[in-house]
């Protein structure tokens, strides 16, 4: 596996006490993996996701994704870098309410001056939402708007997605299928850092788990896959009749 | 004494011998709970003896001798299963008893096994999705349900091990 994303002591103090400071974290992450990152509110795990896309600048340390070192780009190169590769998708779906799903999914492309309208059906068919490609944000179902936000993340093949509370904002079983498709996203090779604070889809999902707390990484657990015998997982038992 | 009842609850649907017992018993419990079949045996004739189920007629090939519920045993079956679970909650897991033997030595420094206890729950997280899928794919509605309930148990251990890490429920000094 290659290298994709390296932290090195990365600190980020923000002034005014606002939360989410990060303080000494180094991390690496390989390409093809699914991370997830948990922690409670204030924890620093969103700001871990917004200095890996580039959003924001590490107060300390060192960001480097697919050996380019973050600090080294003026703010130009830096948004081409999340143009080119980064896909995001956060809590809330930050669709443009004035274009359809399928011209919300093309501005990336456009933004790189590329047109990419065979790719985004492709990808609109594949995320189960080929048949609202015409529709505006406000007549689409939280779940369909988020899953035109990833569509709109992936347009530029990114090479990492980050997710950062994807089903925040969605019923369990839109929850559910937006999970499904990253899965199936990363069976298919992308690498994804998700951020969550929910402990059951984290491990169903990502066979990697970095607890944050206070601005530190204070566990890495991975995961094992294996398929095991259910009496291996669960035991049920009640008493035996003993008289 | 989930088994008499898991046994009684079998017996309503027709008679059966006691492998079929045991087969049905553990293929509802989806490999969950495995019994031997002198368990099976044994219960039965308690069964028997209390006149909750009786012979169904003759002994079969090879000896073997169906029974069938009797009019108590569907009583009893009834009973049983309107009655709530309110005994004592047990913990029967080590790390509780670990929690309190740490909190007594090791100088009351308890985040080693809190971690190493976090990935355990984080794994079994992981097994009991796997086994949740499973069942829904296999049609067995019923056992997702009890894998369910074991996931909602296991995010609240989780949920304990953050607490304790966290330090809100640690700041206390070690008894003596």
């Amino acid at each position: 596996m290659n290298e994709l994303v390296r932290m090195v002591d990365v600190t980020k103090v923000y002034q005014g006490g606002i939360t989410g400071a990060l303080n000494g974290v180094s991390l690496s992450v390989d390409s093809g993996e699914f991370t997830a990152i948990m922690g409670p509110s204030g924890s620093g795990k969103s700001t871990m996701l917004n200095l890996i896309a580039g959003l924001d600048r590490p107060t300390s340390g060192a960001v480097t994704v697919g050996g380019t070192d973050l600090a080294r780009l003026g703010e130009t190169g830096l948004a081409r870098f999340r143009r080119d590769h980064v896909g995001f998708v956060f809590q809330f779906f930050y669709l443009l309410p004035n274009l359809t799903a399928l011209e919300n999914v093309l501005i990336p492309s456009q933004l790189k001056g590329t047109s990419a309208t065979v790719r985004a059906r492709d990808l609109m068919h594949t995320l189960g939402i080929a048949d609202i490609a015409d529709r505006f944000p406000a007549r689409l179902s939280g779940g369909q708007q988020q899953r035109v936000a990833i569509a709109r993340a992936l347009i530029n093949r990114p090479t990492l997605l980050l997710a950062d509370e994807p089903t925040g904002a969605l019923d369990t079983h839109s929850g559910e299928q937006v999970m499904d498709l990253l899965g199936q996203l990363n069976r298919d090779g992308q690498t994804i850092l998700l951020v969550t604070h929910d402990a059951k889809l984290a491990t169903r999902y990502a066979a990697r788990v970095l607890s944050v707390v206070d601005g530190e990484i204070v566990d890495d657990a991975r995961l094992e896959t294996a398929e095991r015998a259910a009496a291996e997982i669960i035991r049920v038992r009640g008493e035996e009749a003993s008289r | 004494m989930s088994l008499k009842y898991g046994v009684l609850g079998l017996l309503t649907g027709e008679p059966l011998h006691g492998y079929e017992v045991k087969n049905r018993f553990e293929a509802m419990l989806g490999g969950t709970w495995e019994v031997n079949i002198g368990q099976i045996y044994t219960t039965l004739q308690r069964l028997e003896r209390d006149g909750l189920v009786r012979p169904a007629g003759p002994r079969g090939d090879r000896g073997k001798q169906t029974y069938e519920l009797s009019a108590e045993g569907r009583q009893a079956l009834e009973h049983w299963l309107a009655e709530p679970d309110s005994g004592p909650q047990t913990l029967h897991e080590d790390i509780y008893v670990k929690l309190l033997l740490a909190t007594r030595i090791a100088n009351g420094d308890l985040q080693p096994l809190l971690a190493r206890q976090k990935r355990a729950y984080l794994q079994r997280l992981r097994d009991l999705n796997r086994l949740e899928e499973r069942a829904r794919r296999d049609g067995r509605i019923d056992l997702a349900r009890l894998v369910r309930g074991a996931l909602l148990h296991t995010e609240a251990d989780l949920k304990w091990i953050d607490e304790l890490s966290s330090g809100r429920t640690t700041e206390t000094e070690a008894p003596r």
